[in-house]
């Protein structure tokens, strides 16, 4: 079967639903890393991609309620729920001019207290301080949360936050499409078809967009499959999707932490699969927030080809229990690109090289100069 | 071995490794650089195909620091700081230029239970670990909260156990905790 698929991805032709249900169940995920690590070296060969980048969450209160979050607080003064003052968020760059990032990632609550010219301004502000930033921000579900709550469509939602200096959308809030599994983890904002709608909406308008699917909780392998397939279809439409990043499932404090997390296996899997059916897509990210940076690095070799970025404050993963770092630095990025026998590459956010790093002397594992100090991000966190 | 990976293991140019192991006559020199050079992932397919054939899926599971006999290479080596490609070409190579159905054990409180369970896919059979330390088995974290608790009376070595149990499972093998004592 995995050969029947290798000659399908091979001669460039499309992968069914099938094919990635196989991808999926097939027993041996190093030679489904094979066929993904394939294509991925046709696509970019040895490159692989960072950027100097900056997670922003101006509030955690959210009206939604689902199930997988560990981030959001309902109310506005419940305990730990929190929203910046502009000038609080504004001074998170400033404090970081020294060594500026290229982009300001923002990712919010549904925070139904907070007028839509609070979004404007915010956008603004971070564009008064640095007019060359990058602004990559607000999901497809912030964005049909602002159409919905402040009455407008989304393309007036999109047009007047562009004017304000956005950027860019990111890819979060798409957890799983499919509404059997929608309607049970993330039933009070916007549907799959909705999501998708947004980046529509967007990509028409010149807005290129990032795409994520959150595995590794209750769906089944015909659910992850459902889920980029349909990406896969606006792709075909749009063209506007930059990269596709899975985001493994952390089960700490929030309504489904019974469950068990995804392991690595599965997260290379998935990465691997999404890899050989996006094949429209140009980039695959291994994010290291959400996988470790050690399983990303792996990751390089089963179908990714860029590891997100320095990130600086990440608060909603590390709420729900990722021992990840909250920050790697550039050099710690190039250096975990470089052991992975790739060549990394600075990028801004849409994907334009900044800066070409060289390659290591060896090949991946094979690296031999060991400074315990610039490797402790490899280390696990306990 | 599957075509597949016939031909992997052929572009990566372990073809001849593969056939000096075969015959019994791996050279140490010449055969560990090629090996050593190798792409990571025809490495691991050939190493994963060795080990199916020799010591099948059973993985041995050892929950004390002294078990085992002390005949088995631990990896990653003790005090060595070793990145995770680096663990899994280390695993691949000690399952193919070991001998025939050799123990290849990895210690998750040395690289992380997540790294172990991949180098499962790489040659390796057997994992050691401490149950009680949190390191090794942070994602069942979540689980073991609750435990002392109305809704969950386990306890937390239970916990733990089941967790590695289905860790081992989801990397498609059958765990079997091996009781020695102390």
């Amino acid at each position: 079967m995995l050969e029947i698929i290798r000659d399908k991805a091979r001669a460039g032709e499309r992968l069914s639903f099938e094919d990635g249900l196989a991808l999926f169940m097939h027993p041996d995920v190093v030679a489904v890393g094979q066929l993904a690590n394939e294509v991925r070296e046709r696509l970019h060969g040895d490159r692989t991609y960072f950027n100097r980048n900056m997670r922003i969450e101006v509030t955690n209160v959210c009206v939604a309620s689902c199930l997988f979050c560990s981030f959001a607080k309902l109310e506005e003064g419940a305990p730990g729920a929190h929203t910046m003052k502009l000038e609080q968020a504004w001074a998170e760059l400033q404090a970081h001019m020294d060594d500026p990032p290229s982009e300001i990632h923002i990712v919010n609550g549904l925070h139904p207290g907070l007028p839509f010219s609070y979004y404007e301004q915010l956008l603004a502000g971070f564009k008064r301080i640095k007019p060359d930033i990058h602004m990559k921000c607000f999901t497809a579900v912030e964005i049909h949360f602002f159409a919905t709550h402040y009455g407008m469509t989304y393309r007036e939602v999109l047009e007047r936050l562009r004017r304000a200096g956005l950027d860019s959308l990111p890819g979060g809030g798409a957890e799983i499409f499919h509404p059997d599994v929608r309607t049970r983890i993330a039933h009070d904002k916007a549907t799959g078809d909705e999501y998708l709608d947004v980046h529509r909406v967007a990509h028409s308008l010149g807005i290129r967009t990032n795409a994520t699917m959150l595995y590794g909780h209750i769906e089944t392998f015909e659910h992850r499959v459902d889920h980029l397939l349909r990406l896969r279809a606006l792709q075909d439409e749009t063209e506007g999707l930059q990269a596709f990043i899975p985001l493994a499932f952390h089960p700490d404090g929030n309504g489904m932490r019974n469950l068990p997390a995804p392991t690595a296996v599965d997260a290379l899997r998935t990465v691997a699969v999404s890899r050989l059916l996006l094949d429209n897509v140009p980039h695959v990210k291994a994010y290291w927030v959400s996988m470790t940076p050690e399983v990303a690095q792996i990751a390089l070799r089963f179908g990714a080809d860029d590891v997100d970025g320095t990130i600086v404050h990440e608060t909603i993963y590390k709420a729900a229990g990722s021992r990840s770092p909250r920050e790697l630095t550039v050099a710690q990025l190039v250096r975990l690109i470089q052991e992975a026998g790739r060549i990394p590459i600075e990028r801004d956010t849409l994907y334009r090289a900044v800066r070409e790093h060289p390659r290591a002397a060896l090949p991946e594992g094979a690296v031999k100069v060991r400074d315990r100090k610039a490797s402790k991000h490899l280390e696990v966190i306990s | 071995m599957s075509a597949l990976v016939d031909r992997a293991v052929e572009a990566a140019g372990l073809a001849s490794v593969l056939a000096a192991r075969r015959a019994g006559r791996l050279d140490s020199g010449e055969h560990l650089a090629r090996l050593r050079a190798a792409d990571l992932l025809a490495l691991g397919a050939l190493a994963d195909c060795i080990r199916a054939d020799e010591v099948g899926d059973e993985v041995r599971i050892y929950t004390r620091p002294d078990e085992g006999d002390g005949q088995v290479p631990v990896l990653p080596p003790a005090g060595r700081d070793v990145t995770g490609l680096e663990l899994l070409r280390e695993v691949a190579i000690a399952r193919i230029a070991g001998p025939r159905g050799a123990r290849v054990r990895v210690d998750w409180t040395r690289c992380g239970l997540e790294l172990a369970q991949v180098a499962l896919g790489f040659g390796a059979d057997e994992l050691a670990g401490v149950l009680a330390n949190k390191r090794g088995l942070p994602l069942a974290d979540g689980e073991v909260l609750g435990v002392g608790k109305k809704s969950r009376l386990e306890a937390a070595p239970v916990v733990k156990r089941r967790e590695l149990a289905d860790f081992v499972r989801r990397a498609g093998r059958t765990p079997r905790f091996v009781e020695e004592a102390s």
